[in-house]
């Protein structure tokens, strides 16, 4: 509210295009709160933010002083719509500091539980209309192996001679991956599970091909992406090699009771429609030391998260004292969740 | 066998402290929810505000799994030594102490004071497992001992004479709160992967220096049956939580359980 | 001045004709207002109105764009002959050729923002103003090509038109660079498009150096056949003359260019079901469905008995060379290339997911809406835009200097006989 003041006074100093737009939006806001808070008792505080919002910069380019009131502007929009103080933490990367992510595939039993808890941590959509996991968790079938299963005739059947991969019914045949599995308890005797989220590659595809430059990777690694400088194109979605991403289709549905109110500006804070999301390991809580949601709450410890630049860091131990893969590491795009078997 | 039967009454009195106590605990479950940590029914904490924006624990409404920590420190105490020095040395470490969960009841410290004294009931002379011939409501997993697969029996861990504690190579009793320096006697690989935070699990600060809540060995594992038969996982079963929605205009996931081939099974 | 008169007249001319035309028009108006209501819808929404998900996230709109950026650069088609060759009948019509290529850029522009998820953040896009991630991110690329090839063939048509129009020499040192630099800029949109589906790895179906070229032939068989039917319909609604010569030329791009694409298409199905990895499977289910789930099916094999059938046809001179039945081989192929460059694409491209998930997807009632209606303002802004310029190029629109209109008249009258 004081920057509205100063704007009015500043005007022959207007640089480029953007500050412009700026202050023409505070002169249509201070007119429309004025004459809104004639007409009715609606808060003025609303339109102003909402005004102010639409126009600011990507957060990356924002000056220290922008960015704090950006995160203003979100936290006073935020407490009001959710009824709680809510905080809007803008912490940049931590220095000396390169996440990592290891998840011990042997160990994982299927519960989803850190799909949920990262629901409950990250404020996403939930509901039947608009569901959204940043999780997905594939349960992967540890393949049949009986005499009776095998196909033993030739292809073709008259002439009798089996070639090479042409065996209607090959032995031990597994499914790609189970997404919807629902047994009543798991693990499951003959299955195996595969949680997977967001890589946070380091040449992350998605990044590449974002036209606005709306998702980048910050200096510890996190891809993270200004939800209000997306507009919503969805290249990132087609590049991702992971299916890490998704899109709020419409404005996400999230109680006020469930929400949680410590949140980061590139992380947790709520989204609106049209922009996409991700894991973005926690980075609310990660930045100030505490392990994310999906490691706290793994019942059966399958998941490490640690400082790679840190030799003595759990995950630096696990890269160096386990059988450690990163998925689909062909497509060079090195990502920092590796995976691991005892 | 005829001295338990001499000392029926004194038992008859454990039995009544033990459901004089019981209904107490009952109706307090009932005020506040409760939920399990790690293992359904072993690892149980209750739900409470710590200030009105911040609730300690949120529960998975289907399953009563705790998915969310507000505070990850709640309920605990100092981890206590470990038997050597390392980076955990310098960082604060707590563990959530074992035995209220273990003796919800207070059954073992009454059943110590009252009859296991190594007096009273006699130390046994053999180590030739048995079957247990009572307290089979009682003590858990009492004729389902999985662990070692015969070759070890109740009192290579558990103390002779104290049923509160654990008991290590030496004959000292080790705290249920400590059971790693128990499991660690046999397991020293995995005791030494869990020493350095890569087996096992940890909450709380992740960076160097951070206060860390250890999980013990028993918050996740049932110590009388780890491998849980051919599952082999380590782990009891639980009941997952739900299915992520299907994606719009699909039906159903029938798909995605047909098999490849020219005849789908099942 | 002379060009706000210019202007002036063009829609004039543009917006007259017979009950048959305004019929036409109010018959596309309807579309267009089915548009409007869908757009509104989606943006008061969110594009949950549409049945696009975060399996299928890529869908009828940008199918629809895919194929749209082909028609675009079909225009080419015609002018490469008309000015590289020399082509004399083709010369005379070239501008009518600009006029498909300007509503077809206008069409995929318009399917862009209906599929972004945050049109009014349109402008974060804008350089200098926004953040324009060039040259790393292709669409950055894609944005430029096609605003370009608008501009230009805005430039060429309508330069050209104008001289006419004023009656003033056309500066060839202006207008002939204009013309060569579009042909190039036509082949860049088409490539610039495949780049940007063929550059993701994540989607193995697309994730070939075959696509530029695969794009390039099926866009220059469906362009042509469209620019065949419409000139068709130019020819039988209006004065102007297009010699046969021309239809043989253009039906003769068609063909080469189909076969070629069924060339190319062939080669795909060996390489990818030959072996049949799992990079294979959008292929498998767009031929064959997975496990039950083939929505697709029955419009490939449609598509690919579509352009068979025509390519076999119009490999025939005497079928090729009758323009009685050409027009209905043209639209068959082009409703062929529309399912396979479109829907046929872009389905099994998302489908299954870079994590194996299937899902179906038909479009909404929305989008079916929006996708319409975009369809509806491409042949408005067609028919008034070939309107206008068959007009000036018969001389019946040309500037008044200062004479009466009997002049006028007496002038027009010279022209159309």
């Amino acid at each position: 509210m004081p920057k509205q003041d100063s704007s009015n006074t500043k005007d022959n100093k207007l640089s480029s295009r953007r500050d412009f737009l700026r202050s023409a939006g505070n002169y249509t806001v201070a007119s429309l709160s004025g004459a809104a808070m004639l007409l009715s008792d609606q808060k003025p505080a609303k339109a102003n933010v909402t005004w102010e919002e639409h126009f600011q910069k990507n957060y990356r380019l924002m000056t220290d002083e922008e960015k704090q009131q950006a995160i203003e502007r979100l936290e006073t929009r935020y407490s009001e719509e959710y009824g709680k103080q809510v905080t809007v933490d803008g912490s940049p990367s931590m220095e000396g500091v390169l996440f990592g992510y290891a998840l011990n595939i042997q160990k994982c039993i299927g519960c989803r539980r850190c799909v949920k808890a990262c629901v409950a941590e990250n404020n996403q959509s939930r509901g039947d209309e608009q569901q959204i996991e940043w999780i997905r968790v594939l349960r992967m079938e540890k393949g049949k192996f009986s005499e009776t299963d095998r196909d033993q005739h030739g292809y073709p059947e008259s002439f009798g001679v089996q070639v090479g991969g042409n065996a209607y019914k090959p032995a031990g045949v597994v499914l790609e991956g189970q997404h919807y599995y629902e047994p009543e308890q798991v693990p499951e005797k003959d299955a195996f599970y595969f949680p997977m989220q967001c890589m946070q590659c380091e040449k992350p595809p998605c990044v590449k091909v974002c036209p606005v430059r709306t998702t980048y990777r910050d200096p510890d690694g996190i891809v993270v992406i200004d939800y209000n400088w997306c507009i919503g194109c969805r290249m990132c979605i087609g590049a991702c090699p992971y299916w890490a991403r998704r899109f709020n289709w419409g404005e996400p549905n999230l109680p006020k009771e469930e929400m949680n109110p410590v949140t980061h500006y590139l992380g947790n804070r709520p989204r609106m429609k049209g922009v996409v999301e991700k894991c973005t390991f926690c980075v609310q809580r990660t930045r100030k030391g505490r392990w994310t949601a999906c490691v706290e709450v793994c019942p059966v410890g399958a998941r490490k998260f640690g400082n790679l630049l840190d030799p003595n860091s759990e995950i630096r131990k696990v890269l160096a004292k386990k059988k450690v893969f990163r998925l689909r590491a062909d497509l060079n795009t090195y990502p920092k969740f590796f995976y691991y078997m005892d | 066998m005829t001295r338990y039967r001499n000392h029926q009454p004194l038992f008859g009195f454990c039995l009544l402290l033990f459901l004089f106590t019981r209904p107490v605990l009952g109706t307090e479950n009932q005020a506040d929810k409760e939920c399990f940590e790690s293992r359904d029914g072993m690892s149980q904490v209750k739900v409470r505000q710590i200030n009105p924006e911040l609730v300690n624990i949120k529960c998975s409404s289907t399953t009563g799994g705790v998915l969310w920590w507000g505070d990850p420190f709640a309920g605990t105490i100092p981890m206590g030594d470990m038997d050597i020095e390392a980076d955990y040395s310098n960082e604060e470490a707590v563990v959530k102490p074992r035995e209220p969960q273990l003796d919800r009841n207070k059954m073992l410290t009454i059943c110590s004071m009252a009859c296991h004294d190594g007096n009273y009931v006699p130390i046994p002379h053999t180590k030739n497992p048995r079957s247990l011939k009572m307290h089979l409501d009682t003590v858990p997993d009492a004729m389902n001992l999985k662990h070692g697969k015969g070759n070890i029996w109740c009192l290579d861990c558990h103390h002779l004479v104290d049923r509160t504690k654990l008991i290590d190579n030496f004959g000292y009793s080790i705290s249920f709160n400590q059971p790693q320096k128990l499991c660690g006697k046999c397991h020293g690989q995995v005791y030494r992967a869990w020493r350095d935070g890569i087996h096992g699990k940890r909450i709380g600060m992740w960076d160097k220096g951070g206060k860390k809540r250890w999980w013990v060995c028993t918050e996740c594992h049932n110590p009388h049956d780890v491998e849980q038969e051919e599952r082999n996982s380590g782990f009891a079963q639980l009941r997952p939580e739900p299915a992520p929605n299907l994606p719009k205009g699909m039906v159903n996931a029938d798909h995605e359980r047909m098999h490849h081939g020219a005849h789908p099974d099942e | 001045m002379r060009f706000l008169q210019f202007v002036v007249d063009y829609l004039k001319a543009g917006f007259t004709g017979g009950i048959l035309f305004w019929l036409w028009m109010l018959f596309l108006l309807f579309f267009i207002m089915l548009w409007g209501y869908g757009e509104y819808v989606q943006i008061a929404n969110g594009m949950i109105v549409t049945n696009l998900n975060d399996q299928v996230s890529w869908g009828f709109y940008l199918a629809n764009f895919v194929f749209m950026v082909g028609v675009a650069a079909a225009a080419v088609t015609v002018v490469f002959p008309a000015y590289v060759y020399k082509h004399k009948e083709l010369h005379r019509i070239v501008v009518l050729g600009e006029m498909i290529a300007i509503a077809a850029v206008v069409m995929c522009l318009l399917f862009v923002i209906a599929h972004m998820g945050r049109p009014d953040r349109l402008w974060h896009i804008l350089p200098v103003i926004g953040i324009f991630n060039f040259p790393h991110a292709m669409l950055t690329w894609d944005v430029i090509v096609l605003n370009g090839y608008l501009l230009l063939n805005i430039i060429g048509g309508y330069y050209y038109l104008y001289k006419k129009y004023s009656g003033g020499e056309i500066n060839k040192s202006f207008y002939l660079p204009v013309v060569y630099i579009a042909i190039v800029w036509a082949l860049s949109i088409r490539t610039v498009t495949a780049f940007l589906i063929n550059t993701m790895p994540a989607r193995p179906m697309w994730f070939h150096s075959m696509m530029p070229i695969k794009f390039i032939t099926t866009a220059f068989a469906a362009g042509p056949s469209l620019i065949i039917v419409v000139f068709l319909l130019v020819r039988r609604f209006t004065p102007m003359k297009i010699a046969d010569e021309a239809f043989h030329l253009l039906s003769q791009i068609v063909v080469w260019c189909l076969g070629i694409a069924l060339f190319l298409t062939m080669s795909e199905i060996v390489t990818e079901l030959y072996p049949a990895t799992e990079h294979s499977l959008g292929l498998q289910y767009l031929m064959f469905g997975h496990n039950g789930l083939n929505r697709l099916v029955p419009f490939f094999w449609t598509a690919l008995s579509l352009m068979v059938g025509s390519f076999i046809l119009l490999l025939i001179p005497r079928i090729r060379k009758n323009l009685k039945l050409l027009p209905f081989i043209c639209i068959a192929a082009f409703v062929g290339i529309w399912i396979e460059k479109g829907m046929g694409l872009m389905l099994p491209g998302v489908i299954p997911t870079p994590v194996g998930e299937f899902a179906e997807y038909t479009p909404s009632q929305i989008e079916l809406m929006v996708v319409g209606g975009i369809w509806a303002i491409g042949f408005f802004l067609l028919t008034f835009m070939l309107k206008g310029a068959v007009a000036v190029l018969q001389g019946e629109v040309r500037h008044r200097t200062g004479t009466s209109k009997q002049a006028v008249s007496k002038q027009q009258a010279e022209a159309t006989t």
